[in-house]
């Protein structure tokens, strides 16, 4: 059964939320990079975004969705996120007033944690399992009468994500393709939707670690398959199955999706580090890495501009050693 | 001070900007609302960390590079060739620039320079010569290029053309920043600092400019104090390693004429200040560009009066910075 289907209009309504509260990020290029794909690639710094990634474009649509839906005082909200969720709806609710419990992994990075607490927001930790996650939220929401804002099933939340499309169109003159890391899968829902109703010949693929495959055996089998345990990899926001609200719009229109190893992560990371100097967290570069990979370059072979969404930069700066490869492969 | 002449004008940043332009990056200014919290100004950072190469100085290392071509235009059969010393981001610089525009550059590195900074050299097409770890090895060898091939010579920041070149970055601030009340500057040899001084004089004369210094190479400061120049006595010890030059004969009387003051701080304050703009701005900048930041969070700065000092342009020089180093592990 699937949800009611978020539309452009939606995503429309969403960026006139967000306007004047989350960044229009800029999209930066870098000549090292394009020699190294063949192409001109268009870097979309979502690392630049309020609370440090893409989230808080959805977190704010459907906190301000909630807050004006409701007559009197808003209710709380809650929610169970690795990290970027957590931060961007802490933020995000405390923009609007509202107050936040945020349900977070054990092993979330300690930046993460503080961070959630430094934007207000309340933090509850539990075990890393996606079982875990879910109870615990549950039984919060219940005992604050809190309602949950999903960190990627949620339409507004989708919606939230669908505005990058909207300002990528606007930003990237003759764009040919857009590559998204996936996790839940709300951005890839969002801006695929976004880019084949608005510009259907561009094409739009998901970027996954090989280590959390799921999105991309979904796609190949035509269902969804999530995996039955929780996937260890350095790109730690995309641990999470791609969801049963985002999966159709990925179904339908997602172009493919491209898997990379921990290795090609750790490349992709020490290019934008020390060629774009940019700071990118490893679930952020994702796409990157996919960008330089030998699949993408055999498939989009004739493309010339495809835009890559930078999805995040918050990460504990003293593992960094660990997520960088020791030499350049050129 | 009308009637004093310094070794550039505002023309010459102004012919730098048509020079130096189809060639660099028209770098972003970007804010931080947790950094104009904890500074309490409205701060506004000039990006120069995403310039090519990595820094501010690719800027007039275009100009210089562009001015020797111009300058050789009868000498059609010359191979035209540049020399420079410096380890630094100037030869990163020198390099590039030189590649862009068909010129080949000599660039003296001393021997233990860093595997990286040389890889980086190379990567840009610059021909690396290697002299001993000393002042008088750089200065020699360099010489001894410039007689054996011809080359010019580009001085990191005492080069007219050099600093000319640096001074184009406040056209792009100006378009960008609405209201800009004050400017501040990391200073080394003093080439930003004393082109941005001379084009903002004519550009935006009530705004004030504001050097920032390590403590531990505090020349500068030394200087404005004194009246007079004064180098560092011995090579100095801090974590800014591209601020590490003295301010020189060139650029010493612009600093001197059209400097506000210079803000010194601590290798603790930059270190805190280089964390904070990753963490916080989620850019890379190295050590020495973290030196405006924590100018600006000192208690020297926030006794300045609000009124005249809530709309500040930080400049981010550069970028390169050795990720298997970082200051705080």
């Amino acid at each position: 059964m699937e949800a009611e289907r978020v539309t452009v209009p939606d995503v429309e309504t969403a960026a006139g939320r967000l306007e004047g509260h989350a960044r229009e990020t800029p999209v930066l290029t870098c000549g090292t990079l394009d020699d190294l794909a063949g192409k001109r690639l268009y870097f979309k710094c979502e690392n630049l975004q309020k609370s440090g990634s893409f989230k808080f474009r959805g977190a704010y649509n459907a906190i301000s969705r909630l807050v004006s839906s409701t007559n009197q005082n808003p209710p709380p909200v809650v929610t169970h996120s690795s990290g970027n969720h957590a931060c961007a709806l802490a933020l995000a609710a405390h923009q609007l007033d509202v107050t936040a419990h945020v349900v977070m992994p054990r092993t979330a990075p300690q930046c993460k944690k503080e961070t959630v607490r430094g934007y207000g927001g309340k933090v509850i930790e539990c075990t890393p399992t996606e079982q875990a996650r879910v109870e615990t939220m549950e039984r919060i929401s219940a005992q604050e009468g809190a309602v949950y804002i999903s960190s990627s099933q949620h339409p507004d939340v989708i919606a939230g994500q669908g505005t990058m499309g909207l300002e990528l169109l606007r930003q990237v003159p003759d764009l040919d393709a857009v590559i998204t890391p996936v996790g839940g899968g709300g951005m890839l829902a969002g801006v695929s939707l976004v880019m084949k109703s608005l510009n259907p010949h561009v094409r739009v693929y998901g970027a996954e670690p090989e280590l959390a495959n799921d999105a991309a055996t979904s796609l190949a089998q035509g269902e969804r398959c999530p995996l039955s345990y929780y996937p260890e990899t350095i790109a730690d926001g995309l641990r999470i199955n791609m969801g049963p609200v985002a999966w159709p719009y990925i179904r339908d229109n997602v172009d493919d999706i491209i898997c990379v190893t921990e290795e090609e992560i750790k490349n992709a990371m020490t290019l934008i580090w020390q060629r774009m100097k940019l700071v990118v967290e490893p679930s952020g570069v994702v796409g990157v890495a996919a960008a330089l990979s030998d699949s993408f370059k055999a498939r989009e072979e004739a493309a010339k501009n495809v835009a890559v969404i930078l999805s995040g930069g918050n990460l504990d700066l003293l593992k960094l050693p660990d997520l960088l490869s020791m030499s350049e492969h050129v | 001070m009308a009637g004093k002449s310094y070794c550039i004008s505002f023309q010459n940043i102004q012919a730098a900007l048509s020079t130096v332009r189809p060639f660099i990056h028209r770098t972003p200014v970007m804010t931080c609302s947790h950094l104009n919290q904890l500074s309490n100004r409205n701060l506004y950072f000039k990006c120069e960390n995403l310039q090519k190469t990595g820094s501010f100085k690719f800027r007039g290392a275009c100009n210089a590079v562009s001015k020797v071509i111009a300058s050789n235009q009868n000498s059609t059969d010359k191979e035209l060739s540049v020399v420079t010393h410096s380890s630094g981001n100037h030869a990163q610089a020198v390099s590039l620039a030189a590649q862009l525009q068909g010129v080949t550059a000599h660039i003296v590195m001393p021997s233990n320079s860093p595997a990286v900074k040389k890889e980086a050299v190379r990567s840009y097409g610059g021909q690396i010569v290697e002299c001993e770890p000393t002042e008088q090895s750089r200065v020699d060898t360099a010489d001894q290029v410039a007689e054996r091939t011809g080359a010019t010579m580009v001085h990191p920041n005492q080069s007219p053309d050099v600093m000319a070149g640096q001074g184009t970055m406040v056209f792009e601030i100006l378009e960008q920043v609405e209201r800009v009340d004050a400017i501040v500057v990391p200073v080394g040899g003093g080439g930003m600092l004393s082109g941005v001084a001379v084009a903002a004089k004519e550009l935006c004369p009530h705004a004030k400019i504001y050097a920032a210094e390590p403590k531990n190479a505090d020349d500068c400061a030394v200087s404005m104090l004194r009246g007079e120049l004064t180098p560092l006595p011995a090579p100095p010890v801090t974590v800014c390693d591209a601020l590490k030059t003295s301010i020189g004969p060139h650029t010493w009387p612009i600093i001197r004429d059209h400097v506000d003051d210079v803000i010194t701080v601590t290798e603790e304050e930059v270190k805190a200040a280089m964390r904070l703009v990753w963490e916080r701005m989620k850019l890379v900048i190295e050590p020495s560009s973290a030196v405006g930041v924590a100018a600006v969070m000192t208690d020297r700065f926030r006794s300045l009066p609000a009124d005249e000092h809530q709309n500040v342009v930080v400049i981010l020089c550069g970028g390169n910075v050795d990720l298997e180093h970082l200051p705080w592990m």
